[in-house]
């Protein structure tokens, strides 16, 4: 009985052993470059999150074109900044790259989070862009339109409310550069999560609030979309105007989620997994599992130019910029 | 309604895979393991285990959890029957009348009574959980930041209730949880709190680790401490597991009484099992047609005590499903579990998530059944592995401690928080603080400061929105009950005690506050 027991203690314990998981190559390079094991793909979240979802999607689908297993390895902790900080140190064969969430990953460098700066890592492509927008709910009669709630805004200053993501985070932003830009003022309610910040907005407690558009499908019904942070407006909210056209922030808001992998890596590389996940996110397959979020495929240059772009705008977000006063 | 009768169905088709009905199994017998030996308890064998379910689905995890949980629970009365030790907490009531029976021979009859209550209880607190737990979750919809604020005030107030015998130690021990739940950044400033250069605290303490370190490690400590000791011998039994058509019919009420006292036990926060299987006790025997025989081998008094801490399983879980407070320290440790799937106690839970919480459900149904299929089946070899020396289970806890805090982040940081909590857990249970009162107020204190501070931000900084609605009073109200309701607590458990010994003669108090987690 005891040997039984003995053994089964110990059974569990392999199982415990396997749940962590693992992995891993090592690879000398020259010539063109192609993976000679499994590539593992850094997400500085945990499993099941939202960055987390479509990105083993891509990962699934990149496998036809990268010839190898793509191992998907959750690192969360610090606000992403533990897994950035990770990719940061891999080793830069080629074997290890990760997703950048933007503009997360600026705000952990200006917050001083990380250790790392924009120049530790090389950008291969952009993978998904989701716009911000300005929503209130549905039912709210006083605000038909964007012009309304900015009107009421400056008729009562400090007294709408609108919830955020979190202090400082993207839709705290968006709902800054809304409203300097049409010159209110509100009081923000950081509620630490999109899903938190929705019921917020829904029990009363927020008057608007900043959102991605993929964050309300499948819910539109109780929320009025009033604007749209971007140049266009989009086609699946063809009468929602953009806040540029109502004379408002002028720039593209939202969020993206870039493909790098750390700054020691040969143009060899980042050129392969460039073209292999350009050729995945073209691949029916993937267009198909992929409907539920906006996949948007930029090169390695435009990527580049985007980290920087919103590292930039993160450094000038001085105290100045999040106060009223 | 026809929807969630839909869903209802579809949980039990969902429940029903191989794999589940494997790990209700293994969940199950785990459960009685881990009960039946004196010195763990239920809330360290789900910590211990927690870390296992990380790479299952997130039903299956839960449903192991609760396999383990009910297995537990029931696992107590085995060694609590056979050997006048109770294997958790929750089955010290049982001990008096289940030993007395095992003295006369009848310890197959004490160890069939004991499992058929226990199955009853646990199936009726099913019945609950269905019912409550969406109508519950519909009101959180109405929750704003001032009603977090007392909400997770009322949930404090449990610290006063799980301290039981003293609340100024309660207190501090909820106090000192608190000042580390303030560990990362601010919720609402995003400041940097007491993270000493280090971005791995920037998202506070990580609960798991800490309560896989305050529960299981603090106990390898102390058994450790205590030195490999002999356990008593269990008793060889030799008749039969039954009981007759008449005994089955004399208990009917007692299960009756005893789910409906388990499950108000497990919706109050702060009562326990250790609470439900005394009061379950005194219960039958004040309404025993046969309260002569209480004291010398009641089989009414087995039903009592196990129908009542098994029901409180269904019952803890429902606010702990609905609304993040955790009814008692196992379903803290399981409501650990939910988060780290990816899931947030509230309405989310009955909407967006509804097949996933009613294949919980009926998982927690079907374990019902396994618990009674393998307690019957499985006793005799169960009885045996009470002795398992501690030589063999102090390592093997260890080890899966070790394994299970750097399983969920893959960061070895995780295993020297994990060992800090240890350490910390075996001083505060030398200083008879308590440790599951840590646990609860790290859950509850970010809630209640998030909740208070913006709920005073949005009101421009006028303290009467804290008042301003129906709910916050209600909530209000429930925190004074939740301050009153300990003393009321100890003084009707002491009361439940103090009769139970009068019967026996037995001096079983040492047996209850051995291992109060």
């Amino acid at each position: 009985m005891k040997k039984f027991l003995a053994l089964m203690l110990a059974l569990c314990m392999v199982f415990a052993l396997c749940a962590c998981g693992g992995g891993g190559a090592a690879k000398t390079s020259g010539g063109p470059f192609a993976p000679d094991g499994p590539v593992t793909l850094i997400v500085a979240y945990k499993a099941g999150s939202g960055t987390d979802g479509p990105a083993r999607i891509l990962a699934q689908y990149a496998e036809k074109y990268i010839g190898q297993t793509v191992v998907v390895e959750n690192v969360p902790g610090g606000s992403g900044s533990i897994g950035w900080s990770q990719l940061a140190a891999s080793d830069p064969d080629g074997m290890t790259i990760g997703v950048m969430n933007l503009p997360n990953f600026n705000t952990t460098i200006t917050e001083e989070l990380g250790t790392y700066t924009t120049a530790d890592f090389k950008a291969i492509c952009n993978h998904v862009t989701e716009t911000s927008i300005v929503i209130v709910r549905a039912d709210d009669d006083r605000f038909p339109d964007l012009n309304t709630l900015v009107e009421y805004g400056k008729a009562h200053p400090g007294e709408l409310r609108a919830s955020t993501n979190g202090n400082h985070a993207s839709n705290h932003l968006g709902a800054q550069l809304f409203a300097k830009s049409a010159g209110f003022s509100y009081i923000d309610i950081p509620q630490g999560g999109t899903a938190d910040q929705l019921l917020s907005l829904r029990n009363k407690e927020s008057d608007f609030t900043v959102v991605k558009l993929g964050d309300i499908s499948g819910q539109e019904s109780a929320y009025k979309v009033l604007g749209i942070f971007a140049l266009e407006r989009d086609e699946r909210f063809p009468d929602v105007p953009t806040l540029a056209e109502l004379g408002y922030y002028d720039k593209w808001v939202g969020a993206s989620r870039a493909i790098v992998a750390p700054a020691g890596v040969s143009d060899e590389v980042i050129s392969f997994y460039e073209d292999a996940l350009k050729k995945t996110m073209e691949d029916p397959d993937y267009i198909a599992a992929a409907a539920s979020f906006d996949t948007n495929f930029l090169d390695h240059e435009a990527t580049a130019a985007l980290i920087e772009e919103q590292q930039a705008a993160a450094e000038a977000q001085t105290d100045e910029f999040w106060s009223f006063d | 309604m026809l929807e969630t009768l839909g869903l209802m169905g579809a949980g039990f088709i969902n429940a029903l895979t191989p794999i589940n009905l494997l790990m209700m199994a293994a969940g199950v017998a785990l459960g009685i393991i881990i009960g039946c030996m004196p010195g763990l308890s239920a809330a360290m064998g789900v910590a211990l285990m927690l870390p296992l379910t990380f790479t299952m689905k997130a039903e299956t995890g839960l449903i192991v959890l609760g396999a383990i949980y009910c297995g537990a629970i029931f696992g107590g009365s085995i060694s609590a029957i056979l050997i006048h030790t109770p294997g958790t907490p929750a089955s010290a009531a049982t001990a008096i009348e289940g030993y007395q029976m095992t003295l006369q021979g009848k310890a197959g009859k004490a160890l069939f009574t004991a499992c058929y209550s226990s199955f009853w209880g646990g199936l009726l607190s099913c019945i609950s959980l269905y019912f409550f737990a969406p109508l519950l979750a519909q009101l959180t919809l109405k929750f704003r930041s001032a009603e977090y604020f007392w909400l997770s005030i009322f949930g404090l107030t449990i610290i006063a209730g799980v301290s039981g015998k003293s609340i100024v130690k309660g207190l501090i021990s909820g106090a000192l949880g608190l000042l580390i739940s303030t560990i990362g950044l601010d919720p609402v400033t995003g400041a940097k709190r007491v993270m000493f250069g280090q971005a791995y605290f920037a998202e506070g303490i990580n609960t798991t680790c800490a309560l896989i370190g305050l529960f299981s490690m603090s106990q390898v400590f102390i058994l450790a401490e205590k030195k490999i000791k002999e356990r008593a011998q269990a008793t060889k039994f030799s008749d039969k597991m039954s009981l007759t058509r008449d005994e089955r019919k004399m208990i009917r009420p007692t299960i009756l009484r005893s789910w409906v006292i388990g499950n108000i036990i497990g919706l109050l926060p702060g009562a326990g099992a250790a609470i439900a299987c005394f009061l379950g006790y005194n219960t039958s025997k004040s309404f025993s047609k046969h309260k002569e025989q209480f004291g010398r081998g009641s089989i009414e008094g087995v039903a009592g005590s196990e129908a009542a801490n098994n029901a409180v399983t269904g019952g803890s879980l429902i606010p702990t499903l609905t609304l993040g407070i955790p009814g008692e320290s196992v379903t803290a440790v399981l409501m650990g579990g939910l988060v780290i799937q990816g899931l947030a106690p509230g309405p989310e839970l009955f909407g967006k998530y509804a097949p996933m919480t009613y294949t919980f459900f009926a998982g927690f149904v079907l374990v019902q059944f396994f618990m009674l299929g393998i307690g019957l089946l499985g006793c005799r070899g169960f009885a045996q592995i009470s002795r398992l020396s501690d030589a063999i289970l102090i390592p093997c806890v260890t080890v899966l401690c070790c394994v299970g805090s750097y399983a969920i982040h893959k960061n070895i940081l995780d295993i020297v928080v994990m060992m800090a909590f240890g350490v910390l857990g075996y001083f505060m249970r030398k200083l008879d603080l308590n440790t599951a009162a840590v646990v609860l107020a790290l859950i509850l204190g970010p809630i209640g400061e998030k909740g208070l501070r913006n709920a005073l931000k949005s009101s421009g900084g006028d303290p009467m929105i804290l008042f301003s609605s129906v709910v916050c009073w209600v909530l209000i109200a429930l925190c004074i009950v939740g301050i009153l309701s300990p003393m009321f607590m100890s003084k009707l458990e002491k009361k439940a005690e103090k009769e139970a010994i009068s019967g026996t003669g037995e001096d079983i108090e040492q047996l209850t506050e051995e291992d109060s987690v």
